[in-house]
């Protein structure tokens, strides 16, 4: 018996559009039967696609380069079937902001910074979803607007992002780089504020899209277009509401167990000012550029592998 | 945090086990068998962390040499990248375990929902063994598992098959038999399984009478 394809995804907002596809019976309107599988971890995604069980997967570029190329241990075969959500991530800090706004970049960021680790009497515990997402450039870009050097002058941890909302409640974490509706969340609960984020750092960033196995190539062209009709729904401005609602639901009823309020708040570019993107077009090479520019300043590829990563 | 170690320097025993092999799953019932199952083989020093325990805190403290991690916690990422990263590194940084020349095993493993890190300074000669007798334990749980489930469906089934021949000899009154066979017959000419018809007339009624 032929097993469905399966989609993996992470309890976030941006993984609407698979969600809606589903549940509004938008992928069977293209003779596709998918089952979506609701994953507790960024490693079983990328476990997922390396070693077959998941066929495809809501994931960040960074995270499906280094999957792709086997720095996990085994190199997958995938492609870039479209992208999926634009921007979103919020840079979130426990406790209170030194300044009304914010933090600009320069010298004035870097006084908010110093005054607001001051108040924390340690070096500043920062987590972010995954070592390879686009949430760590993110945050390493933000360091380096205001003068901070991420190796010292921070801690790094890495933690699922729907934990991060006790870490901050327990002080465990000092703030981080979560994805939406996590940030979100955090500051309605007012465990943290909002110092910038995505459109502080790169303005309209790929953040998540959707990558699929070499072996259902023979699925591709159908699974695009359910995803397109999707995110034409997600885009609607009438259709947020229903959205966070579908979002909110429990898995076993068909959402993602997500704040309402805070996910409702994430797709409205009125109430933050780091809202998702919903946007279902080819992968280009700008939107890797600056991705692949910082791994490599990492040290996670080379230049050869940069320069053979064309999309 | 205090490890789970209840099979160590037992008589004949060596006195310092050569491997340590931490078992970390929040299914303590599984987390259990499993160590228990490792525990036959006397080389091994075995130990679990307690449920709700932080993993890179776990494997930060005991330092082990495996790693056997239920693919279900989602503090699994945080292991994941922990040898890339520029905090304080673990003494012993450890990394998925990959058998590039079984993949069967290695498919067989993540699709059980099991995986395995090691020490990257001093890999143990052979894992495999710790990841089939897991993947073993996974796949006799996920059995009886499912076992389960299909005995609570069937029990389930009977109970509104039951309610659904009382309501209908009461209404029609009529024997248990024949109020049975009147499901039965429904259920062959609308291509349904009994409990169906039996909780669609149980649902009907409980419409038509309520006030």
């Amino acid at each position: 018996m032929t097993r469905p394809l399966r989609i993996g995804l992470l309890r976030l907002t941006d993984s609407a559009p698979v969600i809606i596809a589903r549940n509004h019976g938008l992928f069977a309107q293209y003779g596709l039967t998918p089952e979506v599988v609701v994953s507790p971890s960024w490693s079983n995604i990328a476990d997922g696609l390396a070693w077959k069980t998941l066929d495809a997967a809501i994931i960040f570029p960074p995270l499906a380069i280094m999957t792709a190329l086997g720095r996990r241990g085994h190199a997958a075969a995938l492609r870039p079937l479209c992208t999926l959500s634009r921007g979103g991530n919020t840079l979130v800090l426990r406790g209170t902001n030194p300044l009304d706004t914010a933090w600009p970049p320069g010298a004035a960021g870097r006084q908010a910074f110093d005054a607001w680790r001051h108040t924390l009497g340690r070096r500043p515990r920062l987590a972010v979803v995954h070592m390879y997402s686009t949430h760590l450039l993110i945050l390493r870009r933000f360091l380096g607007m205001i003068g901070v050097d991420m190796d010292s002058g921070i801690e790094l941890v890495v933690m699922p992002p729907a934990d991060m909302i006790t870490a901050l409640a327990d002080r465990a974490i000092d703030g981080g780089c979560v994805g939406p509706s996590w940030g979100t969340e955090a500051c309605l609960r007012g465990l943290g504020f909002l110092v910038g984020g995505s459109s502080t750092v790169m303005p309209s960033h790929l953040e998540k899209l959707l990558v699929i196995s070499d072996t259902i190539a023979d699925s591709a062209a159908p699974l695009k277009a359910a995803l397109r009709d999707a995110v034409s729904y997600c885009q609607a401005p009438d259709n947020r509401h229903a959205i966070a609602q579908d979002l909110a639901r429990p898995p076993e009823k068909g959402g993602l167990a997500l704040p309402s309020r805070a996910t409702l708040a994430t797709l409205d570019e009125k109430t933050t000012p780091e809202p998702v993107t919903f946007i279902a077009e080819d992968v280009t090479q700008p939107d890797f550029e600056w991705i692949t520019q910082d791994m490599s300043d990492l040290g996670w590829i080379d230049e050869t592998e940069r320069r053979t990563l064309g999309v | 945090m205090t490890p789970i170690d209840d099979a160590t320097n037992g008589p004949g025993r060596p006195a310092r086990p050569p491997m340590t092999v931490l078992v970390a799953d929040e299914n303590t019932r599984r987390a259990r068998a499993l160590s228990d199952d490792l525990r036959a083989d006397p080389s091994l020093c075995v130990l679990s962390i307690p449920a709700g325990t932080a993993l890179i805190d776990a494997v930060r403290q005991y330092q082990p040499d495996v790693v056997l991690v239920d693919m279900g916690r989602a503090d699994r990422d945080a292991l994941d990248s922990i040898r890339a990263l520029s905090q304080p590194a673990l003494e012993r940084p450890v990394a998925l375990f990959v058998d590039r020349d079984d993949v069967e095993l290695m498919e067989t493993a993540f699709d059980i929902g099991i995986c395995s890190y090691n020490v990257l300074d001093a890999p143990p000669d052979d894992v495999k063994p710790l990841l089939r007798a897991a993947i073993a334990l996974y796949t006799r749980f996920q059995r009886t598992r499912g076992e389960l489930t299909e005995a609570q469906r069937k029990l389930a089934e009977q109970k509104i098959i039951d309610q659904a021949k009382r309501l209908f000899m009461k209404n029609e009154n009529t024997t248990e038999d024949q109020a049975y066979r009147w499901f039965r017959r429904r259920a062959m000419q609308t291509s349904q399984r009994i409990a169906a018809v039996a909780a669609d007339y149980v649902a009907a009624h409980a419409r038509a009478d309520a006030p």
